[in-house]
């Protein structure tokens, strides 16, 4: 048999679609509102996983904090000899970190490095990701270097103002004054989560916006020798120096996607509960337990289709409710997160902690996901739809038309 | 005359739950010949729609063979007796089973989706068929708006699409007024002596079972006279 079979068995199973409308109609809206589900927090958590992985290249192989009595204190500058004495520590330098507002009512993370050492280290961040303007020199001070959100969020404040190279922007301090800063450069980095929001500046200033002494810092940032085992440097340090927290680049990638992306596995659950009940609704619409759907498999054996033709025409119909719903979910998802910005579901897949700045949100999309979204969505209707027919399929016309 | 139709010894045991048994038909032999209308007669349950679903190989024989000419059907495989049903055997069902959500002409264009004939090609010869029952004033009405007897008659032009050699129908007039049922059975007539197919009828009607050209009568699943 030809191609026209084929065709006919293809339009008689798209005119079951719309003949059995109600069924095809809850198919379509359960599949639309999993995948919606499902698409709308897969995006944001790969974008988090991408995220991660650029902050983690972006930044240093080691950084080390100091903790007491389970919090994290302030680092003393007699530390530094210990840290860059030990073994396989190429680099090590001193970071002030903090929060700070612009008058913007949103807390930006403000970040005093060293400016020679950081700046000679390729990779980190700022150093070799500049949209525009320089990094940051030894001998700057009040000069800031600012995240794409920030120039962003200050385009579209109250009183609008377009950040560039010059630009005077004023922070305020732990003590509530104001101290203004000069925009020397705006980061160009795909990490939403690491830099979008930060705001890259020397040490002496940071320390004056944050509260910190001149004889203590937040944290060392360590660069390894090349070829170096970073879990045998990391051990070293975390032996040598009491009261020292290690953390690997692994370990950060670690707790920043426990951090991130913890409860994408409780809304995934959700997503499976409404999956199931689309399967169900499938399965009952195809199996013995809707007697119209039965008795079109009899009628059909009992006028010549063969049990591959009814088969074909339960899967084309399976095929064509699943597409449809699927797409819809996934075109749905894009909308929400891509252009909406996800709206309350960023805050509670990222955790409501995060500074969120509009645009702020890691979002990304591989053709893998999309696959495994379809295959998903498909596979499990197609076996709900099918295999009931196929049991009546098999089952001898007689029986199926009288029900015996 | 050739033999169309021929059962040997037909026993047919449908099994209802795990230690009940029921006898539909009980070691039955009939002959039909070719071009004839055969009907089959007697009160409800007493095995007359089981002998049809046999002879047109809806379902097998738990003892015993059915032939359709020479060929012993009832040991064929399901691809075999779905091939000959499409091609061999059209079908009046008691309660139509006609599709609700199509038209007239797409209901009976049904048989041929199967085939390698295009679907606008097989809605050609459906709207033929319908029009030689007399419905082309319904082609295109969905079943809900058609009455007892158009229902019948779509049925019939759906039976006639694969050109049958054999035509069972089930209790055909049994949702049709005395009246119907003579235009119906005149239809069938006509079409028997244009085209020469056999026909089986399942009746209680006394009115159907007078038509026809032989009588089978049957009571509780045996057969009781030939006529």
């Amino acid at each position: 048999m030809g191609v026209r079979k084929h065709s006919n068995l293809a339009s008689y199973a798209l005119g079951n679609v719309l003949k059995y409308r109600t069924r095809s109609v809850a198919i379509i809206l359960g599949l639309f509102i999993s995948t919606s589900i499902l698409c709308s927090v897969e995006f944001i958590r790969e974008g988090v996983v991408t995220d991660v992985s650029t902050a983690v290249n972006e930044g240093p192989d080691i950084i080390l904090q100091r903790l007491v009595g389970g919090r994290q204190v302030p680092i003393p500058y007699s530390w530094m000899g210990n840290v860059t004495n030990t073994t396989g520590v190429r680099t090590a330098t001193p970071r002030v970190w903090g929060y700070s507002d612009v008058g913007s009512g949103s807390l930006l993370t403000v970040m005093g490095v060293n400016a020679t050492e950081y700046g000679s280290m390729s990779g980190a961040v700022g150093t070799d990701i500049l949209e525009t303007g320089r990094f940051l020199n030894e001998s700057d001070y009040r000069k800031m270097i600012v995240g794409q959100g920030i120039v962003d969020m200050m385009a579209t404040s109250a009183i609008p103002l377009q950040i560039q190279v010059g630009t005077l922007l004023s922070l305020i301090t732990f003590e509530g004054e104001l101290i203004e800063f000069e925009v020397i450069g705006i980061f160009d980095s795909d990490s939403k989560i690491y830099n979008y929001d930060m705001i890259l500046t020397d040490l002496r200033s940071a320390r004056e916006v944050l509260g910190y002494d001149n004889s203590t810092f937040t944290d060392i940032a360590i660069w390894t020798n090349y070829g170096t085992d970073l879990s045998s440097v990391a051990f070293r340090l975390d032996t040598g120096i009491g009261e020292a927290r290690v953390l690997t680049s692994d370990a950060i990638s670690d707790l920043m996607l426990k951090a991130y992306t913890g409860r994408a596995g409780m809304t995934a659950l959700l997503w499976l509960v409404v999956l199931l009940a689309v399967i169900l609704l499938a399965f009952t619409a195809s199996s013995a337990g809707s007697e119209e759907a039965r008795r079109e498999v009899g009628l059909l054996k009992a006028l010549g289709f063969d049990t591959i033709d009814v088969l074909e025409i339960r899967m084309l119909e399976s095929i064509t409710l699943s597409l449809l719903g699927v797409s819809l979910g996934i075109s749905f998802a894009i909308i929400f997160d891509f252009i909406l910005g996800a709206p309350l579901l960023a805050g509670y897949i990222l955790g409501w902690s995060l500074v969120l700045l509009p645009g702020g949100i890691p979002l990304a999309i591989s053709l893998p996901t999309l696959f495994t979204v379809y295959a998903v969505g498909i596979i499990p209707i197609l076996v709900a739809a099918v295999v009931p027919s196929w049991r009546n399929a098999i089952t001898e016309p007689d029986v199926v038309l009288r029900g015996v | 005359m050739a033999i169309a139709i021929r059962t040997e010894n037909v026993w047919k045991t449908y099994n209802q739950g795990t230690h009940r048994h029921v006898d539909a038909v009980r070691d039955i032999t009939i002959e039909i010949e070719e071009g004839t209308i055969a009907a089959l007669g007697g009160p409800s349950g007493s095995g007359k729609s089981t002998i049809l679903s046999l002879i047109g190989l809806l379902t097998r024989p738990s003892r015993g063979k059915v032939f359709l000419g020479t060929d012993e059907v009832s040991g064929f495989s399901e691809v075999f007796r779905t091939k000959m049903r499409r091609n061999s055997i059209g079908f009046i069902f008691q309660t139509q089973y006609l599709i609700p959500q199509l038209t007239a002409t797409e209901n009976v264009a049904l048989p041929l989706l199967c085939t390698d004939i295009s679907r606008s090609e097989a809605e050609r010869i459906a709207r033929g068929r319908l029009c030689s029952v007399d419905m082309e004033h319904r082609l295109d009405f969905r079943v809900a708006q058609l009455s007892g007897g158009e229902l019948q008659r779509v049925s019939i032009a759906r039976a006639l699409m694969n050109d049958p050699r054999i035509l069972i129908a089930d209790e055909p007039s049994a949702s049709i007024d005395e009246a119907l049922t003579k235009d119906l059975l005149n239809t069938l007539r006509a079409i028997v002596d244009n085209e020469g197919m056999t026909v089986v009828v399942a009746s209680h009607d006394p009115m159907v079972l007078e038509w026809a050209d032989i009588k089978h009568l049957l009571h509780d699943g045996k057969l009781v006279k030939d006529d």
